[in-house]
């Protein structure tokens, strides 16, 4: 730098000096342009992968309108919910600024006023307690499927038609790992329904997936899950 | 609801999209009164049926002309309009004259309580409460409706 200002002030620079800066200019034209039209393809497939996710929504919603078999319904519910849940993601991954960490606690805000205004259910409480965790985007969605499996079979096993209560979801970080609860004051550990093991099949799943733990317990009254996540990499 | 039906016109290219939208209006008790799937439709539309609510997708059939249907609909007819659309940050800072957006992917939910907050604004003129979750308002509405410190706050 020092070299080259001094070069200037001798008079004119060297040729080689000439044809350097040009190069070096056309090169930073180049790689600007490259930036911005990766920028826009990033645009573009965010987009597509956004409405794709809204128009698999509507199918499911448009076919749940018309099958009367409840088991059925049911099952479109649950896929819709899985599907809503994987949604919220994108909206959400794409909103903030930084497109490669996922905000834990922003998600679970959005997912249990959906969850809860879907289920028409205004005598179960939710009481959050959330510590602001990043996690990395690539475990964005696997979590969120989780955090959605959990929350839903709360929703519709630990509180029987007339009997109320309180689901309770807190998120917490200490050095090594997150802490995710999801607890209930519901009737309990009953055996589970055929519906409710393919979701608790999913949690087993994908915590494996995750590297992550999770333990089930009774709440007294209830249920409590707690699902440790190690904060990199492995357990 | 309130006795009037929100007329409500729906300006989307995905005609799947649309249609379970029309259901959804329907079980909230308002009124479609027409599907548009380009910006010529929907001005034209708009013009002719004089709808209470317009909900507008950024991209449609003839490209992505929801902003410039948005202004027209807003300037030409007087109407309101609310984007749907997957490109939130897209829009221009003024919100091209609508009321706010509702990110796409949307939850049935979310446009649930998002249109029936708009229908209470709209009937009121002025918001029962915040805005509900998934429905952002632009700084004009929220001022109007009386949540200007909200546009402040951002």
């Amino acid at each position: 730098m020092q070299d080259l200002t001094e070069s200037q002030r001798a008079g004119d620079p060297p040729p080689a000096q000439v044809d350097l800066e040009a190069l070096v200019a056309e090169r930073t034209r180049d790689l600007t342009k490259a930036l911005e039209q990766k920028t826009a393809l990033l645009h573009e497939v965010d987009h597509r992968v956004k409405n794709n996710l809204q128009l698999i929504s509507s199918l499911l919603l448009l076919q749940n309108r018309r099958v009367t078999d409840p088991a059925v319904k049911a099952s479109l519910r649950g896929i819709l919910e899985r599907v809503s849940a994987i949604a919220t993601v994108h909206r959400r991954l794409f909103q903030s600024d930084d497109v490669e960490r996922f905000d834990v606690s922003a998600f679970v805000r959005d997912l249990v006023s959906d969850m809860m205004g879907t289920s028409g259910r205004e005598d179960i409480r939710v009481r959050l307690d959330l510590e602001r965790v990043d996690v990395a985007a690539a475990k964005a969605a696997p979590l969120a499927l989780v955090i959605s499996e959990l929350f839903s079979n709360a929703l519709r096993h630990a509180f029987p038609p007339g009997h109320g209560g309180e689901i309770f979801v807190g998120i917490s970080r200490d050095d090594t790992e997150f802490r995710i609860e999801i607890a209930d004051n519901g009737v309990g550990l009953a055996q589970p329904t055929t519906a409710s093991g393919f979701g608790l099949t999913i949690v087993q799943l994908l915590c494996q997936q995750l590297k992550a733990r999770n333990e089930t317990s009774s709440a007294d009254p209830g249920v409590r899950v707690v699902i440790h996540l190690p904060v990199n990499g492995a357990h | 609801m309130s006795a009037q039906p929100l007329e409500v016109l729906i300006v989307e290219d995905e005609v799947l999209l649309a249609t379970e939208l029309e259901y959804l209006l329907q079980e909230l008790g308002c009124h479609t009164v027409g599907m548009a799937m380009n910006s010529e439709e929907a001005v034209a539309m708009a013009e002719a049926l004089n709808p209470d609510l317009a909900l507008v997708d950024v991209h449609l059939e003839d490209g992505p002309t929801g902003v410039d249907a948005a202004r027209r609909i807003k300037a030409d007819c007087g109407g309101v309009v609310l984007f749907m659309t997957a490109n939130v940050k897209r829009l221009p800072e003024d919100f091209a004259g609508a009321c706010g957006v509702i990110g796409k992917p949307y939850s049935e939910h979310g446009v649930k309580t998002a249109i029936t907050f708009l229908g209470a604004c709209l009937r009121e003129g002025s918001a029962p409460g915040l805005p509900p979750v998934g429905l952002q308002l632009s700084p004009a509405y929220a001022a109007r409706w009386g949540l200007g410190d909200l546009a402040r706050a951002g």
